[in-house]
């Protein structure tokens, strides 16, 4: 039981970790972004199809990433260049994107078609050749190298963010945008750069929902996994270690509620999915102003006031 | 100056609405299907019919609703994004008031609707405490609060109150229902979203409680300054935006939802949020965004069902409604921008005093 | 400038919708070259394509789950293209709308001048019952709809299409019976429904029965519901924590959710290098859709829809609850995969006939 809700716990919370990493990384320049749910849904059908179309669930992840992208530039220029309020353009990505997926699906395969399948990106024990049902080996080996790439992405990020340099000045645009800039950072283009970022990272997560996890397209597939990232960032204090504590537990909350299901504990599971949500307005409330984040989050840049 | 401002802020919206639909007719033309046809089945399935205006008022309702409880707070400076869990707070509240008291009639509905706008004001309040006495950023804590409030309404409609076979609750009874204008769908909870759209008005722009919210939301700091009890305020618009959603909860159950139910509010207050920012927080030109994406909504089904175009491209024409416009808006405010405008009006009051 | 790049942005806003509209546009027709429905989404004039003559005679259906999700709601689509074509009717949808949609999608229809409404679920019984008190024209038939449902419409026009859901439990369960090794079987329900509790009972007490018969103890895990048709990452997870609790066959009425749980079936069967674990489908024979499908219940909507469609063309249609049972041959087992031996073929088959005859379980 609780090693099958810990792999379970591995395989929900990874699409949380690379959303939420997104998240961090445009917060972190300054850019809050309610929008993942969109990029999540385009990068989870783009993955799906490129998959299809290849038969290579790696080129589907690239795909992904490379339409998180493209859908994130929309984003960048508006809150960026044209200094448009940073949450509502994240929820219009959020009405954008989902429609759009629905949209490319629905047209792609028509009407009433057979259920369509891909196949799912193989585990490094199974490239490996490994057959086992031991609980170690399947936590640590049975994993696709998604799973992987996302733990070696949070060292990075940590790595960034309290040792480079660059990842100082990255976060000082979040911070006070106007002194970075006088210390001769491009702020714009650091903005940019997040988008970028945010943007790979949130399509991979959703191209992750297609390619590694499960077996085909549905519409709303992501299921609010944009927000409970959104909530993990805040949670997780804004660190690369904080993110990977904070999605490990909400994803441990999900398997959880699905395994109490299946036990039929009488309490409303509702109340499990709630965790992540009240878990982060509790630690707002108790954390005071000082640990609130960034400081220069949702608000506006521009270069001319200097 | 000050007139072409107004020009301006006028033309954003239309050219992006018509931009809009010109990419919309552009994804119609790609599928095959004539977009004047299309567009043709849009507009006669929004308002082709009294019937079919009634379906678009009533769908407008709630979303009249949570576009002012987006306008009253974002007046004051407060980015409120809980329009949904308010909206559904007063929904929960009315739902086990006007079927688990046992009272009936327009006692019932009044008890509603004012236990409605409690509900949704006391939810508000919560995002508004912490932002005022912990220094908190209220959009995260109100999108928070939305889920919670949906969980919420979850455990209520599959376990608690649930009737019957259906996760669903039990109806509001007949005598609680709010009556129909006329042989329309909408009900008199549009008129209520009317008067709440005027009261608003008037509290805004003619009472000197609302010039000084309205300071207090353009430059707190000099608000401050000025000996305004700002925390007052902010808490203020917390409590009185929310109450507007809660009591279009309340509203619209007793009017047209009549019971709890899955899916049941879900994008209502982001919705209002948008439709706010594009009537550019004017509450009456909130009503009339509001009606228009009603409109889109309603029409599109018809849309789908004479052309066979996708009802998610009226999503994806809604959406780049939204996009336009917000970009648009934020783009006329740049310094370049306002210059070249100035430039051009100095230009052409040179040339009608030149005549 | 700025205005500049906004209109660079705009243009190739417009010009990448446009392309992909295009790209789209083209692969859909060569997809559907070799396919009878022509459109993407309900065209209509489809109808007088098949057999009969065009009736002018119009159907609409309302599904909160895709039409593409390769279970219930395609099944119920294709039912009702299959119908139309039949009865040279017109076809429109509208699908994975939210429950609060429902009666919104309903009367749009209703609206539009469509004879008849077709609300695959007992999900949608208010939404059809307030519906059919305004339009008392227009003809709502309800899959799944409850005995008593026809009765509530004032207007007397609803009628209830109803499989039998205990025989729907039976078909699978006595499959499931004769399958099981670890004498552990499961159900993954979708809403909380009295039909889906219906089908879990008949499924749990004939795999019971069945396994009794040949003495072994089978038991079925508690019914659990993804409260959501579309969860595909529900059923990946409800049948990876029911594996983990011993259980080898596995039924379900949850469209998407059944497809998730179909492939952590398969990955389950394919970590173990055999197909040990099985799935019996429903509502279509999707025999070969997945490797650990070995059956399937089949319920044939076609023919409920298209009674349906008669009743309103000689204008008898109303206030009837049509049955759909094995021996109306409504409800039939699919074909089995190789996986069943052939005595278990046989010992199925006679079953199946006891329920046809009435004598199953007696």
């Amino acid at each position: 039981m609780i090693s099958e809700v810990l792999l379970s716990t591995v395989r929900m919370a990874t699409p949380l970790i690379f959303l939420a990493l997104a998240e961090l990384y445009s917060q972190r320049a300054g850019l809050v972004h309610i929008g993942l749910e969109g990029l999540a849904a385009i990068g989870s059908l783009v993955g799906f199809l490129v998959s299809l179309i290849t038969g290579s669930p790696m080129l589907g992840v690239v795909a992904g990433a490379a339409a998180g992208i493209l859908t994130n530039m929309i984003f960048a220029y508006a809150t960026i260049t044209l200094c448009a309020e940073q949450i509502v353009y994240g929820m219009a990505i959020n009405i954008f994107a989902p429609a759009l997926a629905a949209f490319i699906y629905r047209v792609y395969f028509g009407a009433g078609s057979e259920l369509v399948q891909v196949g799912l990106m193989s585990t490094l024990s199974q490239s490996l050749g490994i057959q086992s049902n031991n609980f170690i080996v399947q936590l640590f080996l049975d994993q696709t190298p998604m799973v992987y790439l996302a733990y070696i992405l949070v060292i990075v990020t940590v790595i960034y963010f309290n040792r480079t340099k660059s990842g100082l000045n990255y976060k000082a645009v979040g911070e006070y945008p106007k002194a970075a800039a006088t210390l001769g950072i491009n702020v714009i283009g650091v903005k940019y750069v997040a988008s970028i970022l945010c943007g790979a990272l949130a399509g991979m997560g959703g191209a992750y929902l297609t390619t590694c996890y499960a077996n085909t397209y549905v519409d709303g597939n992501v299921a609010g996994r944009g927000f409970i990232a959104l909530a993990a960032v805040i949670f997780g204090r804004w660190t690369g270690g904080g993110v990977l504590l904070a999605c490990l537990f909400f994803g441990f909350c999900d398997a959880l509620q699905i395994r109490l299901q299946v036990g039929s504990f009488g309490i409303p599971y509702q109340f499990f999915q709630m965790i992540p949500y009240v878990a982060t307005i509790l630690v707002l409330a108790l954390l005071g102003m000082k640990k609130s984040g960034p400081k220069g989050v949702g608000k506006a840049y521009l270069p001319e006031e200097r | 100056m000050k007139h072409t401002n107004r020009i301006v802020n006028l033309l954003v919206p239309i050219v992006s609405v018509l931009l809009s639909f010109v990419i919309g007719c552009i994804i119609m033309a790609a599928l095959g299907a004539n977009p004047a046809t299309a567009l043709q089945s849009l507009w006669i399935g929004a308002f082709g019919t009294m019937r079919n205006v009634g379906t678009t008022l009533s769908r407008a309702t709630p979303l009249i609703f949570t576009a002012l409880c987006a306008c009253f707070a974002y007046r004051c400076g407060v980015f409120n994004l809980g329009g949904e869990g308010q909206f559904l707070m007063g929904a929960i509240v009315s739902c086990v008031i006007s079927t688990q008291l046992g009272i009936t009639g327009l006692p019932a509905i009044i008890l509603c609707l004012i236990a409605g706008a409690l509900a949704g004001g006391v939810w508000a309040l919560i995002a508004g405490v912490l932002r005022v006495f912990r220094g908190q950023n209220e959009m995260i804590i109100s999108i928070m609060l939305n889920y919670v409030a949906t969980l919420f309404m979850g455990v209520i409609y599959t376990s608690w109150l649930r009737d019957g076979s259906v996760p669903q609750t039990v109806a509001v009874p007949d005598e609680t229902q709010l009556s129909r204008l006329g042989d329309l769908r909408a009900t008199t909870a549009f008129i209520l979203a009317l008067v709440v759209g005027l009261l608003v008005y008037y509290f805004l722009f003619h009472t000197s409680k609302g010039f000084q919210l309205r300071a207090v939301g353009l430059n707190m700091t000099a608000a401050q300054f000025n000996g305004f009890a700002v925390k007052k305020f902010i808490l203020m618009s917390f409590i009185v935006s929310g109450a507007i959603a809660g009591l279009g909860g309340s509203a619209d159950l007793l009017g047209t939802q009549f019971r709890l139910i899955n899916g049941y509010g879900s994008g209502y207050g982001f919705d209002g949020v948008a439709m706010a920012l594009i009537a550019q927080l004017h509450p009456i030109a909130a009503i009339v965004v509001a009606i228009f994406f009603a409109a889109l909504r309603v029409g599109s089904t018809t849309m789908q069902a004479a052309t066979g175009v996708p009802t998610s491209v009226s999503d994806i024409i809604q959406a780049l409604v939204i996009v336009f416009t917000v970009a648009g808006l934020a783009m006329v405010k740049l310094p370049q921008f306002r210059a070249v405008i100035d430039r051009m009006a100095t230009k052409s009051v040179q040339k009608k005093e030149a005549v | 400038m700025k205005k500049l790049l906004a209109l660079l942005l705009a243009l190739t806003m417009v010009l990448s919708l446009g392309a992909c509209g295009n790209k789209t546009t083209t692969t859909e027709g060569d997809a559907n070259t070799g396919d009878t429905s022509t459109g993407d989404t309900g065209d209509t004039g489809t109808g007088s394509e098949g057999g009969a003559e065009s009736t002018g005679l119009k159907v609409a259906m309302i599904c909160d789950s895709s039409i593409s999700d390769g279970g219930w709601g395609m099944s119920c689509y294709n039912a009702m293209v299959a119908a139309a074509e039949a009865n040279g009717w017109e076809t429109a949808y509208s699908d994975s709308i939210a429950q609060s949609a429902y009666y919104d999608t309903i009367v749009s229809y209703c609206d539009l001048g469509y004879d008849l409404i077709y609300a695959p679920g007992n999900q949608y019984t208010d939404a059809v019952l307030q519906a059919a008190e305004e339009y008392p024209d227009i003809a709502f038939a309800l899959l799944n709809g409850g005995t008593d449902t026809p009765d509530k419409a004032t207007n007397g026009n609803v009628t209830s299409l109803l499989p039998d859901a205990q025989q729907v439990g039976w078909i699978a369960g006595a499959l499931a019976g004769l399958m099981t090794e670890t004498g552990t079987v499961a159900f993954i329900g979708g809403m909380e429904l009295d039909t889906t509790l219906g089908k879990y009972e008949g499924f749990a007490e004939a795999a019971a029965y069945v396994g009794e018969q040949a003495g072994k103890t089978v038991s079925a895990l508690d019914i659990v519901y993804s409260g959501d048709f579309s969860a595909t990452d529900k059923g990946i997870e409800f049948a990876k924590a029911m594996i983990n609790q011993g259980a080898d066959v596995f039924f379900g009425d949850a469209s998407a959710v059944d497809s998730g749980a179909r492939q952590a079936i398969d990955e389950a069967n394919a970590a173990s290098g055999s197909v040990k674990i099985y799935d019996i489908a429903q509502p279509s024979d999707l025999l070969g859709q997945n490797e650990c499908i070995i059956g399937s219940q089949v319920t044939d909507n076609t023919a409920l829809v298209s009674l349906c469609m008669e009743a309103v063309a000689n204008g008898s249609f109303g206030g009837e609850v049509i049955y759909g049972t094995l021996q109306n041959g409504v409800l039939s087992a699919g074909a089995l995969s190789d996986l069943v031996p052939a005595e278990v073929q046989d010992q199925y088959n006679a079953y199946l006939q006891e329920m046809q005859d009435g004598t199953f379980m007696q």
